[in-house]
């Protein structure tokens, strides 16, 4: 096909602002699904997906669409909008020439509106401003308009007033995305290269390659090769979504499609690398990009130890799907065998959680997550770590550096003071403020990752009504005085209950910490003491107080049916428990030790 | 699918009727029973006997046990009808308990229980404590208990039971210790002793919401159920289950096929079955009840169909309560399963904790468990 009728566009925008229901409204005007066919968000088919209505796999569909008498290929890329998925924009928004950066005409720009348009200008595709939701009442698209020209620098008269929802604008839209954005650059003539911005694993066919080709043609029963692993394939299919699979003999320059060439091993395929053409390679692969960073770990463990290498091949089902988290063998004194994961985000961790339980049938406990440290040793070496247990001995460091991310906060001005206290008493350090209009401001800080990324968000929400929004990038490692606060349960000290704080707070920290042990350790038959200990000096100490009287006094026959559901319950609630010597830590044991509310 | 017939399923029933009327509500008691007044007892009773006839084809049954409520609250007549109803149909039960309100039963109602073949009493005194009795809201005095108690054993009654409650608000060990002693001194076979529950929305309990009253705390509760342990065996007691101990021979057998997992007909408002693989319970409202047997239609509200899975916890949990525990043969021959093997897991956690003794033939909870029995036993409630 001439590359003069082919359009790659990514659709990215902040969370909820209807991405997705764009995506819907453009399936269904290019006639690629017939009505029948239709329902909300298609293009979300996960189950967590449609049941949490969010997006958090970016997936690719190719339309038809007459305009001025030729049949255009529309190669759209529907994102995620949460900030854990942000790599999957970057991924998509390297596959297309143009992006439809969709901001909420009641809600204006956000957090994610600011990051995703910056990563669309770092990527260099031509941005279009898309006003969605125009239907509703508290709509204010001349409004939002300006400040998106003023935020953003794209002219608020270019802008498009759409309605994802009733289909208003989507036809102009379509029409403008044929006309404005750029054709992928003709260079039919030259070696293939094609980039892999996606992949997943299909319990059949093997590792199935998304593809952008930049360069030559792909063809069914083609010798290809995967530049970065140097490891060739033959091509058994080839197709496009349309947006099931859909087979075809050819992928040429521009298109946008699926390679299936017998790849068994997801590991073998590197997001990003380039495909070639085996006989006749390019000489240099296309531009990758960084793989996706981890910002949160966290430990899981079997309830029952005997059920480790059920958890092993549970992880490894998922990862097949997932290359994004990462697990590796551990092995804690206290909790026995289990595995260190690490996570993009606590959306990411939350849904790999879920999975995991929803799949299989393995009662899993899992420690607080924790961001990741760098250590410099007395002899110059640095290590990560990602736990507070493998913290070395305060005598071999030198340095022990934490990491830093760029927040940007968009709120509205009455919350500005309170966020601001919040902020500082975070460690954050403001770097600017920028008014977007007069009631709508967006701060800049410096901030440590570890205050930020468990319950800041909720908390920033709390002080404005809902109204705040974030996002934050990581920028690097940075050496602040930290210390590790232990915590001992009945004389033993349980490294998973570890956390890594700053010096300041660290004593009403470790108060905090052993009030909610407290709270959330159930009542055995002997009392368990508990002790915060910083640098081997113990600090606190509470007791969790026995329990000495659990039975049920009366069983006749008229209460055995209610008594055994009573008994299935208690043994229910026993569930996610981890014994460290004869103590019972339940999960929630386990989480309460993030919780820094009152 | 008509599940096929086994053995078990011809083992002797238990047999339990439920008189649903009592002459007054106690303030703690979460069982389905009425006032008595205005109630017409005999519509009642004629139901009671047409449910009993749909189960005269049974054999035989193993005991009787007539309960409440309190059934001696009945006309002394009514009550003799039903009896008479039921002994002529079971003429060969090994035994036959009334419970007998202290308050309620003179000389003409105990007479007449010994005369219709009544082999067995168990007296829901409650207290010896005329201050406790009244926080209790039970009509009866303590002297009460005694007379009915001795008047019994002047007829003949060589089996009597006496029901007692502790951690009564404001209860001691000591004050306990002297009911205990009480009731030993009146020389009777079998003692059943609870720990106050407080039922969700009893007055009692409201009461203590309400913070008019305190309940005892966990550790002298626990300190009174182990004191009444040691005081009960070294009176020549056995504790024979949880709240359950006796002389020797003077089990309760109809309650020990209850935690036998044995079958047994319910008869009456409210009353529970486990009868032919099927655990049922009647409709739990008088007038309901009696409209429905009138009408000859069934009077059962809930049925349930234990798989092979409940069975087996259910019998595990039954049989734990019991100072016998699991008899391994014998669970075996009633469930088909292997006790060890099924609840391989808990067995081995709870062992190791010295909550379970297990021999080659038995396991049981450990004296140092049956005061938190419910957090060892929920681990056999499934599997
Ligand atoms: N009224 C109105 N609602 C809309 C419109 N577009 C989307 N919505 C609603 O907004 C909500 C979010 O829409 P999605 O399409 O899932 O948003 P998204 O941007 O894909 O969200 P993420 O993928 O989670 O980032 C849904 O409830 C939609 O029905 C619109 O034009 N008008
Ligand atoms: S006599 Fe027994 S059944 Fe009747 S109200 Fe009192 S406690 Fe309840
Ligand atoms: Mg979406």
């Amino acid at each position: 096909m001439d590359t003069k009728y082919i359009r790659n566009f990514s659709i990215v925008a902040h969370i909820d602002h209807g991405k997705s229901t764009l995506a819907d409204r453009m399936l269904e005007l290019t006639g690629t699904i017939t009505a029948r066919q239709a329902k909300e968000q298609l293009l979300d088919d996960m189950d967590i997906e449609r049941e949490r209505g969010i997006t958090i796999k970016a997936s690719a569909v190719t339309m038809h669409y007459p305009y001025e008498g030729h049949t255009y290929m529309l190669n759209l890329i529907d994102t995620p909008g949460h900030v854990d998925f942000h790599y999957e924009v970057s991924r998509a928004l390297a596959a297309c020439e143009g992006a439809l950066l969709v901001v909420d005409a009641s809600q204006g720009v956000e957090a994610q509106t600011v990051a995703n348009a910056y990563l669309a200008v770092e990527t260099g595709v031509e941005i279009m401003g898309v006003i969605n939701k125009v239907d509703l009442p508290a709509a204010q698209p001349a409004a939002v308009a300006e400040e998106i020209e003023h935020v953003l620098g794209i002219r608020a008269k270019e802008c498009f007033a759409i309605s994802a929802k009733t289909g208003q604008g989507v036809k102009e839209l379509l029409d403008a995305i044929c006309e404005l954005l750029p054709p992928p650059a003709d260079r039919t003539q030259e070696a293939t290269r094609a980039l892999v911005f996606d992949s997943h694993s299909d319990p059949y066919r093997g590792v199935i390659c998304y593809v952008r080709v930049f360069s030559g043609a792909l063809r069914v029963r083609q010798r290809i090769r995967l530049m970065h692993t140097e490891r060739s394939y033959l091509v058994t299919e080839l197709g496009k979504f349309r947006p099931q699979m859909s087979p075809v003999d050819e992928l040429g320059t521009g298109e946008v499609g699926y390679i299936v060439a017998n790849i068994r091993d997801l590991a073998d395929v590197h997001v990003g690398d380039t495909v070639t053409d085996d006989a006749n390679p390019a000489e240099t692969p296309l531009k990758s990009y960084q793989p996706p960073m981890q910002m949160v770990f966290s430990d899981f463990y079997p309830g029952d130890n005997t059920e480790y290498s059920k958890l092993r091949s549970a992880f490894e089902r998922l990862a097949l799907n997932d290359a994004s988290f990462s697990f590796v063998p551990q092995n804690s004194p206290a909790l026995g065998f289990g595995f260190r994961c690490g996570f993009l985000g606590l959306l990411h961790m939350e849904i790999i959680q879920e999975r995991l339980e929803r799949e299989n049938d393995v009662d899993i406990v899992q420690t607080a997550p924790t961001v990741s440290y760098e250590v410099v040793m007395n002899d110059g070496q640095i290590r990560r770590i990602g736990s507070p247990s493998e913290l070395p001995d305060r005598s071999h460091i030198q340095e022990l550096r934490e990491p830093f991310v760029r927040l940007e906060i968009i709120t509205s001005t009455e919350s500005i003071g309170g966020i601001m206290k919040l902020a500082e008493a975070r460690r954050c350090k403001l770097v600017k403020t920028d008014y977007l209009n007069p009631t709508r401001v967006i701060m800049e800080y410096r901030a440590p990752l570890a205050e930020i990324v468990y319950d800041f968000y909720d908390q920033i929400k709390g002080i404005s009504r809902g109204y705040a929004t974030m996002d934050y990038e990581l920028i690097g490692f940075e050496a602040t005085n930290l210390v590790k606060i232990d915590i001992l349960v009945n004389g033993q000290p349980v490294d998973a209950l570890s956390i890594i704080v700053h010096r300041d707070n660290a004593e009403q920290r470790g108060r905090k910490v052993i009030l909610k042990l407290k709270k959330a350790i159930p009542r055995h038959q002997f009392e368990v003491p508990l002790q915060v200990a910083i640098g081997g000096k113990i600090i606190a100490r509470e007791t969790v107080k026995a329990f000495r009287k659990d039975v049920t006094a009366k069983l006749y026959g008229g209460d055995v049916t209610r008594k055994m559901k009573v008994l299935k319950r208690q043994k229910e609630g026993k569930r996610r428990m981890k014994s460290i010597g004869s103590v019972q830590i339940p999960q929630k044991a386990f989480m309460s030790i993030l919780d820094t509310s009152d | 699918m008509i599940p096929q017939a086994t053995s078990l399923d011809r083992e002797a029933p238990g047999l339990y009727l439920h008189v649903p009327f009592c002459t007054s509500k106690c303030r703690y008691c979460g069982f389905y029973s009425q006032p008595l007044a205005g109630r017409d007892a005999d519509r009642l009773v004629s139901a009671l006997v047409r449910e009993v006839q749909e189960y005269r084809n049974v054999a035989a049954v193993r005991t009787i046990y007539i309960g409440g409520g309190s059934p001696t609250s009945l006309p002394v007549h009514r009550l003799a009808g039903l009896i008479e109803t039921v002994a002529s149909i079971w003429p060969q039960a090994q035994e036959f308990t009334v419970e007998c309100n202290p308050g309620q039963v003179g000389v003409e109602m105990l007479s007449m229980l010994a005369r219709r073949g009544v082999n067995r009493l168990s007296f829901g005194v409650q207290s010896f404590h005329a201050a406790e009795l009244e926080l209790l809201g039970r009509r009866h005095t303590t002297d009460d208990a005694r007379r009915s108690i001795e008047h019994a054993q002047d007829l003949g009654f060589d089996n009597v039971g006496i029901d007692l409650i502790f951690a009564i608000p404001g209860s001691t060990l000591a004050s306990w210790e002297y009911c205990l002693r009480s009731a030993l001194a009146l020389g009777v076979q079998h003692i059943s002793a609870y720990s106050l529950s407080f039922e969700p929305g009893t007055p009692l309990d409201e009461a203590r919401r309400l913070g008019q009253i305190e309940s005892v705390d966990e550790e002298t509760d626990r300190a009174m159920y182990e004191m009444t342990i040691d005081c009960l065996a070294s009176a020549g007691f056995a504790q024979y289950e949880v709240s359950n101990f006796a002389r020797d021979g003077f089990a309760c057998r109809h309650n020990q096929g209850y935690w036998e997992n044995r079958p047994y007909i319910g008869i009456g408002p409210s009353a529970a079955s486990y009868w032919q693989a099927e655990r049922t319970a009647n409709v739990a409202d008088i007038d309901t009840y009696i409209h429905r047997m009138e009408a000859g239609s069934s009077p059962i509200e809930e049925r349930d169909r234990p798989n092979r899975a409940d069975r087996i916890c259910e019998t595990a949990v039954l049989n734990l309560r019991t100072r016998k525990g699991v008899d391994l043969i014998e669970f075996h021959r009633r469930t088909g399963a292997n006790f060890r093997e099924v609840f391989e897991l808990p067995l081995r956690r709870h062992e190791r904790a010295g909550l379970l003794e297990v021999t080659a033939d038995r396991v049981r909870l450990a004296r140092t468990a049956l005061a938190v029995a419910d957090s060892v036993l929920c681990d056999f409630s499934a599997f």
